[in-house]
């Protein structure tokens, strides 16, 4: 109830609160207002060349001919493609702002105009529907998830003072950190079932169209949060190693055991050190989701690659790059607020 | 639990052992109910080590540790000789309650929490009775408007007074002091030692490690001087830093009285 008010409180919020308020508004208002301008069909063919224009009059007549006109509203730039299946084909592009458009193949505005196109295309037009960054940012999420609490058990291992836990818990820290990602993907993608004579697939119902898919997304998903656990439990054991052992001992002393210890007064202290660290590890995660298109599974590295190859365009990786750069951005934010969180008391 | 014991704290032949370095040396101490010990001594007698000890922060080498007549510990070269029971042994360790000299306050938690976090967790008394003596507690030590600060926001003898109630909560019988006024500032020192004060006149069982000659001279029922390892002269306040026998003695408390 407090964070409500809090929150609705708009008198008392900060300035710099207010700018970006104020600026998330207007972005809004403006994309309302694009997403309302939708050129005629009549206004896109008249944009096209005279003879791109005796073309489509021509295949119009065709049973067997198609046109394609596509447009982008939401990002102001118009995108034209013709295209006629069979011999007589013809591609034209344009760019600019709505009711200004020009020739794509016009200096600038080519780059410009693409980079936006392509950005946007990955985004949420086609076929690609959000679909890459959406696998990288639940991946990534789900990783970090499942590494951390992983890290806190494999940490708890290694700091202890019983042998055989605390050889396992090293040798698997060792084993994770000292071999390639890829390599661990490509094991538990194909090895692991090879030899135990299953398929990942299989974990879902044989009437799922995307079990191929989400066999894959699960067997990624275990094979970074392994590793993601390796590198979390160094983090881990070094967070837990820097609280006093003053703490130790007043636990001690008021009758804790070492569970009761761990979990009301040296975890919840370690947290905070924790996150700076778990939210580097995380840049890494994110960044290291790349691979997963050595396993066909469709993610922003992998949707770029597609459009670079089905269209020949070497610029399709520029938008790509700030994709990643929006969602780092994006989680070093939320990160910084948990740390904050959980800084009141220092 | 046996109720008509003779010593409430009773330790037999206590040695410790750090690789070759004998900090303990064989210490005997038989401590009546209520009664309040002064442990003075210079620096690296042990005094430390030997209070800490008792409630097992520190394994000894060997010896004896009686808690209200009961065994509670029995030691011979490094290895636990007779066993008893965790269940017993851990009931027996909460008749003991510690102050450190670094005050060792769980900093994520509030003062309130601090001290409700071992009834709670650990006697599993439910949370209203908890917060009910926590605040009498808080109260008696006079920092019940501090309740929801968190530690770091306080003084450093505010935070030894939040240390003390927070061992009070869990209503030992004997409180272990290990210099708890080392750390302050020499004008909070006051308000830490008047609260000391107030507990032995309650009749609170203490053993105080301390460099406070006037706390020790004013309070204490005992005053053991420790150097090198053993209990070199024992006696009450007025034959300790009046008539001292022994010449460590005698050093010590001249240089600590002219310093």
């Amino acid at each position: 109830m407090n964070t409500l008010k809090k929150i609705t409180d708009i008198k008392n919020w900060k300035k710099s609160t207010k700018i970006n308020a104020a600026i998330f508004v207007l972005v809004l208002i403006a994309v309302v207002i694009l997403a309302a301008v939708k050129p005629s069909e009549e206004m896109m063919i008249g944009r096209a060349s005279p003879e791109m224009q005796k073309l489509i009059e021509k295949d119009a007549q065709s049973t067997r001919k198609y046109v394609t006109v596509t447009y982008n509203n939401m990002i102001i730039i118009n995108f034209c493609s013709f295209s006629s299946s069979g011999a007589n084909e013809m591609t034209e592009r344009f760019v600019g702002f709505a009711g200004k458009v020009y020739s794509a193949d016009k200096g600038k505005a080519k780059v410009v105009g693409q980079m936006v196109n392509y950005t946007y295309r990955m985004l949420g037009c086609g076929e690609n529907v959000m679909h890459g960054a959406k696998l990288t940012i639940l991946l990534t999420t789900l990783t970090i998830i499942i590494g951390v609490v992983l890290g806190i058990f494999l940490a708890l291992g290694k700091i202890s003072k019983k042998k055989l836990i605390n050889k396992f818990c090293g040798g698997y820290i060792f084993f994770f950190r000292g071999t390639p990602l890829l390599i661990q993907l490509f094991v538990i993608y194909f090895s692991i079932p090879g030899i135990f004579g299953f398929a990942w697939r299989d974990l879902f119902s044989a009437g799922d169209t995307e079990a191929v898919y989400k066999g894959a997304f699960i067997a990624a998903l275990i094979a970074f949060s392994l590793n993601s656990g390796a590198y979390c439990a160094e983090i881990v054991r070094a967070a837990i190693q820097s609280i006093d052992r003053g703490q130790y001992e007043a636990a001690k002393a008021l009758g804790m055991n070492y569970p009761q210890t761990m979990s009301l007064i040296i975890i919840p202290q370690s947290i905070r050190r924790m996150i700076p660290p778990v939210c580097n590890e995380f840049i890494m995660v994110l960044k290291d989701a790349s691979l997963v298109f050595a396993i066909s599974l469709v993610d922003i590295t992998t949707v770029s690659k597609n459009i670079m190859t089905s269209e020949g365009s070497y610029l399709v990786f520029v938008p790509a790059l700030i994709i990643y750069l929006i969602i780092t951005m994006f989680f070093t934010f939320i990160f910084n607020k948990i740390e904050n969180r959980f800084s009141v008391y220092e | 639990m046996a109720d008509n014991y003779e010593y409430i704290l009773e330790t037999e032949h206590v040695s410790k052992k750090f690789g070759s370095l004998e900090v303990l040396k064989d210490i005997n101490l038989k401590v009546k109910k209520g009664e309040v010990i002064c442990i003075i001594g210079p620096s690296g007698a042990g005094k430390s080590t030997y209070l800490r000890s008792l409630n097992q922060l520190e394994k000894i080498t060997s010896g004896k540790i009686f808690i209200k007549g009961d065994l509670f510990l029995h030691r011979e070269k490094n290895k636990t000789v007779e066993r008893i029971g965790k269940e017993h042994q851990q009931k027996l360790l909460l008749n003991m309650g510690m102050c450190f000299q670094r005050f060792n306050l769980f900093p994520h938690k509030t003062v309130i929490e601090n001290v409700m976090i071992s009834p709670i967790h650990v006697k599993k008394i439910n949370k209203k009775t908890a917060r009910d003596e926590a605040i009498a507690l808080l109260e008696s030590v006079g920092l019940a408007e501090k309740a929801d600060q968190y530690p770091n926001r306080l003084s450093g003898g505010q935070q030894q007074r939040v240390a003390i109630a927070r061992a009070l909560a869990m209503k030992p019988e004997i409180m272990l002091f290990d210099e708890p006024t080392s750390a302050l500032d020499p004008e909070l020192v006051g308000e830490v030692l008047k609260v000391m004060q107030n507990l032995a006149k309650e009749g609170m069982t203490m053993l105080c490690v301390t460099h406070e000659m006037g706390f020790a001279r004013e309070v204490a029922d005992r005053v053991l001087f420790m150097a090198d390892g053993i209990i070199a002269e024992e006696g009450t306040p007025q034959q300790i830093f009046n008539n001292p026998q022994n010449p460590r003695t005698q050093n010590f408390l001249k240089s600590i009285l002219n310093a």
